[in-house]
């Protein structure tokens, strides 16, 4: 065995605590933003989207010439999806580095964590993607919300109920994870309320191999909507897998995120067709600069963004905006700016209205997408839609 | 008081004056997590250390201790009152440990190991699926009841000197040395007509104890848990080993030292290395295993041990 | 027969079907711990990470070069083979002879390792989500029973059949190497007792080096089996770790056919617990069943293995 060397690991050690200091010393003239992302653990893939598309935002507001002259930059720092480093990082951002706002994060339990820190400081912090409901639910003053809480990710889906489908039996499958169970509580009492029969709701263990056993349990209830709420891959397989067992209810519809990935169409190919998915945002849907941050996104990364990856572009722009029209640059007058935010966005308009339970929630209409030709295509509301939907879908054995 | 106990008393007095020190919340927060951490490392060092029973599953007790501290708290219990989640929480994860016990310990090596991974497994599951208990994957969440670090600080620190003390006590009394018979040689300690069952039992009560300690402490310092943060395999139970056992596994201070190196330079990886600072992680974790075959305490003691019978050698020829 | 008694019966075949299929993948992930356990009396915490990397190399092989995933086995297989050798000979051996107060080092540098593979991968590959588009993926092949008058419709799908037949070859295989081959005698003598095996003169240091490559090749196999139909992603390992010790334990440790009967009981309780207990709690059987068989029966399904 090769002879220990102490010493050179007590050197690292000595050099690796040096370095942590040099940051304090090298603050710049540019604005600072702190954002705290996922960028290893199972999150990592959106924490990378959102990574880029933060950049891609910032790249083109400085190019701009900044906010007042100033250029602005983000710290972003890797919380690997943990909610106390997420604390760590944000406690540092705000002690330390001094930075009066702060943008990011991706899941519900990092998103709380850090909206519970941002409030103790009472430094502002805009929610970018994190669902659940209960973040914007605290009566806290310092937290904005972006994206809209998962109980309403199905507002566009219950329309399309109401309108076209008039289901009168579900099925529901949902994940077992804080965006899962609300996502689907939010549609079993929308069913329960409409009349509509659950016949089957079960949550399950994200990353499952074989699906088929519970699919073929749905088959046999014969729901006229199979709904599913999967973050990721999971959505893939679910489609893949009822296609096999020639699972045909007069629709299969997804509650958001992994139904609306790209890589949905990718892995599950043929079987993603006719498959609808609530959502919040499509490339299609006609807000200014959408189109061009869709298609920009694709050629400069090489890969489609879904709406986590706009939510935090449009995150970037809220933010310069705000700092545009705050009176200085300070946590209070921020966050006063902030509140007062009124714009158009490529994700869609953002106003931070407070009602019911919710404070300072963005609230918008979602939409439907439906997967025609192998392509995410708007199918509802009506107005806006970039293609017809096909409903009832045809029986998997009818197809071509 | 002897020499050697006064320089051992020296870096608990330094740690005491911490908060004097220092009143930001990023490093009190970090020193919070070291002292967690310390006393995660401690409690699985009297049974994996010095019991030699490798448990792969003491997420098992963190995750029950938070989870009885969090259901007082939604039950009605105000946060302040929270704080009895330290010993009820504890007792709880003592009761559930009890029943691992029973179920393991008729069965050595890796099937204790393993088995207790299944049931963290298992309560994880339940912790997701028993909805009107636990509130499921949507987790529980309160204000917790001071903004002042500083409190958490002492607090956390009063529970790893306590945890410090009782191991120590318990080593120098008679089950301690059982302790160590067992790990040595089973068979032998139970032909020296040790029951051998019930003093494993007793070092995984001790141990299962000051874990759901720490898992109620972290529920009342963070203010919310989820199942899959405090039943997390990797996260919790396969950190725990390894903050012992790179410190030094059945040393006095090897925890601490793995504890503080742990939450220390995995930051400071963290904030330097960008998005790679695992993969170093994960090599400092092999060299520190090649280097340092006993931890860092084990093989520097080891050595020091060596060399001062060498020099004592050398005098006397 | 009433069509709702058809119904549930199709029910029951497709569930029993689904089960017995991915229990045998199950069993070759199984196969590669079981076989490591055995001889090494280590828990290899790096296992999942192992067929990770191997469900890359089928990636990239099928992305680069258009080689189905079913051809490059003969790639993966001694590419991990390989891997495992080196990881035993470089890694695993010196911390091995060091003397430690716990055995458990080797484990802990298999914690380490496993960091290092997946993060490694998520910085060569990124985080995102692949698959290995085949155009077979989702092929099915329907079985239409006729039974008093009512038509029950099961449904086999192509590539997880592939798998199990593949799978099945390479535990007979490997049975028959550790019962017939010279290599596979010295392999079963250290596994039972290093010291006397050492005495017989069987050099133990190449019989660790070939059991982990052995063990590592076997779940590599599984990976590449595995892409078809599933997707992978760096961190895509743990879960499969976890899976792996359950049926290992399930067989009893070191005990090949017992093994393969873990991998099938795992993958048979999945199924019908989800659809006839409750989904939510669906990997909860593995374990509750591993717990049982603990208690119950601790030398393993077979009554075989070493308590």
């Amino acid at each position: 065995m090769t002879k220990p060397r102490p010493m050179q690991l007590v050197t690292l050690t000595l050099l690796a605590l040096g370095l942590t200091a040099a940051p304090l010393l090298a603050q710049g003239k540019t604005f600072k933003v702190g954002v705290p992302l996922p960028l290893t653990g199972a999150e990592a893939k959106f924490g990378e989207m959102e990574k880029q598309a933060y950049e891609m935002a910032l790249d083109e507001i400085n190019a701009k010439g900044g906010v007042k002259g100033t250029k602005l930059a983000l710290d972003i720092q890797d919380s690997g999806g943990k909610p106390e480093t997420a604390t760590a990082i944000v406690e540092k951002f705000i002690t330390i580095d001094k930075y009066p706002i702060v943008v990011g994060e991706y899941s519900s339990q990092c998103s709380y964590a850090v909206a519970g820190v941002a409030e103790k400081y009472k430094v502002p912090y805009l929610v970018v993607t994190g669902a659940a409901d209960k973040i914007t639910q605290q009566g806290w003053k310092n937290v904005y919300r972006l994206n809209p809480p998962a109980s309403l990710y199905n507002l566009g889906v219950f329309n399309f109920f109401e309108n076209v489908a008039k289901p009168k039996t579900i099925a529901i499958l949902y994940e077992n994870t804080d965006f899962g169970t609300s996502t689907s509580k939010a549609m079993k009492e929308y069913c329960d309320a409409h009349g509509v029969n659950v016949v089957l709701s079960e949550g399950y263990q994200a990353g499952g191999v074989d699906f088929k056993p519970i699919l073929q349990k749905v088959k046999s209830l014969r729901p006229d909507i199979v709904y599913m709420v999967s973050y990721l891959m999971d959505a893939s397989l679910l489609m893949r897998q009822s296609k096999e067992l020639d699972l045909n209810p007069q629709a299969f519809i997804g509650g958001g995120a992994g139904h609306t990935l790209p890589e949905f169409l990718q892995n599950a190919a043929e079987a993603s067709e006719y498959c609808m998915s609530a959502t919040l945002w499509t490339p299609q849907v006609k807000y200014p600069g959408a189109k061009e941050f869709f298609d920009n996104f694709k050629k400069k990364f090489d890969k489609e963004p879904d709406y986590h990856g706009v939510e935090a572009y449009a995150a970037a722009y809220v933010l310069a905006d705000t700092l545009k029209r705050a009176k200085s640059f300070t946590a209070d007058d921020i966050r006063t700016a902030l509140a007062e935010t009124n714009m158009m966005t490529a994700f869609g308009p953002v106003k931070f209205v407070s009602w019911g339970q919710f404070t300072n929630q963005n609230r918008m209409d979602t939409l439907v997408l439906q997967v025609i030709n192998r392509k995410f295509e708007t199918v509802w509301p009506k107005e806006g839609a970039s293609a017809k939907y096909v409903f009832p879908a045809p029986h998997w054995r009818d197809r071509k | 008081m002897s020499r050697k106990s006064l320089i051992g008393l020296l870096p608990v007095a330094a740690v005491l004056l911490i908060p004097l020190l220092t009143q930001s919340p990023y490093l009190l927060h970090m020193f919070i997590l070291s002292l967690l951490w310390i006393v995660l490392g401690q409690s699985w060092n009297l049974l994996g250390g010095y019991t030699g029973q490798i448990s792969y599953g003491h997420a098992a007790f963190f995750g029950v201790g938070a989870y009885t501290t969090g259901i007082m708290v939604k039950s009605g219990q105000s946060p302040s009152t929270a704080w009895w989640g330290l010993l009820l929480g504890g007792l709880a994860a003592a009761v559930v440990a009890a029943f691992i016990g029973w179920v393991c310990f008729r069965l050595r090596g890796s099937y204790f190991s393993l088995s207790v991974l299944a049931l963290s497994e298992v309560l994880r599951l339940v912790a997701v699926n028993w909805n009107r208990l636990t509130n499921g994957a949507e987790g529980i969440l309160f204000i917790p009841a001071f903004t002042q670090k500083t409190y958490y600080y002492y607090i956390v620190f009063a529970l790893a000197a306590v945890n410090l003390g009782v191991i120590r006590w318990v080593m120098r009394s008679k089950p301690g040395y059982y302790f160590l018979a067992i790990r040595e040689d089973q068979d032998c300690a139970e032909s020296l007509g040790i029951d051998t069952t019930k003093y494993k039992l007793l070092s995984l009560l001790i141990s299962a104890f000051f874990t759901g300690a720490a898992g109620a402490f972290y529920m009342n310092y963070m203010g919310f848990i989820d199942p899959g943060i405090v039943f997390s395999i990797p996260d919790i139970s396969i950190m725990m080993i390894l903050v012992t056992m790179l410190g030094g596994a059945a040393t006095k201070w090897g925890p601490a030292v793995g504890a503080i190196l742990f939450i220390l330079v995995s930051e400071i990886f963290r904030v330097w290395v960008g998005s790679g600072h695992l993969l170093f992680f994960g090599v400092l974790i092999i060299a520190i295993i090649i280097y340092f075959p006993n931890g860092i305490v084990g093989t520097l003691t080891d050595r020091w041990a060596r060399k001062r019978r060498l020099q004592g050698a050398e005098a006397a020829a | 027969m009433s069509p709702q008694v058809a119904g549930q019966l199709e029910l029951l075949g497709q569930v029993l079907i689904s089960g017995i299929l991915l229990g045998g993948l199950y069993s070759l992930i199984g196969l590669g711990m079981s076989l490591i356990m055995g001889v090494m009396k280590i828990i290899n915490l790096a296992h999942g990470e192992l067929m990770m990397v191997a469900m890359y190399i089928t990636f990239w092989a099928f992305t680069l070069a258009m080689i189905d995933p079913y051809v490059s086995l003969l790639i993966v297989f001694p590419l991990m083979f390989l891997l495992g050798v080196s990881v035993q000979k470089f890694l695993l051996t010196p911390v091995m002879e060091a003397d430690t107060v716990l055995p458990q080092n080797q484990v802990l540098l298999t914690v380490g390792l496993g960091l290092v593979l997946s993060n490694l991968a998520l910085l060569l590959f990124t985080a995102n989500y692949r698959s290995v588009p085949v155009s077979y993926a989702s092929k099915t092949i329907y079985w239409d029973l006729k039974l008093g008058g009512q038509t029950i419709s099961l449904s086999f799908s192509y590539p997880f059949l592939l798998a199990f037949g593949i799978a099945g070859v390479l535990g007979a295989s490997l049975f028959l190497f550790l019962a017939k081959t010279d290599t596979g005698r010295m392999i079963r003598a250290t596994a039972q007792d290093k010291r006397a095996a050492a005495l017989m003169g069987i050099n133990t240091k190449r019989i660790t080096y070939i059991t982990f490559g052995l063990g590592a090749a076997l779940v590599g196999a599984a990976g590449a089996l595995l892409d078809p139909v599933y997707y992978l992603y760096p961190q895509i390992g743990g879960p499969f770790t976890n899976k792996a010790f359950v049926i290992t334990i399930l067989g009893g440790l070191g005990d090949i056919p017992g093994a393969v009967l873990g991998g099938l009981v795992l993958g048979l309780a999945e199924s019908l617990g989800s659809v006839y207990i409750s989904l939510g709690y669906k990997d909860a059987f593995g374990f509750i069943i591993f717990v049982l068989v603990l208690i119950f029966m601790p030398r393993g399904l077979l009554g075989r293995g070493r308590a």
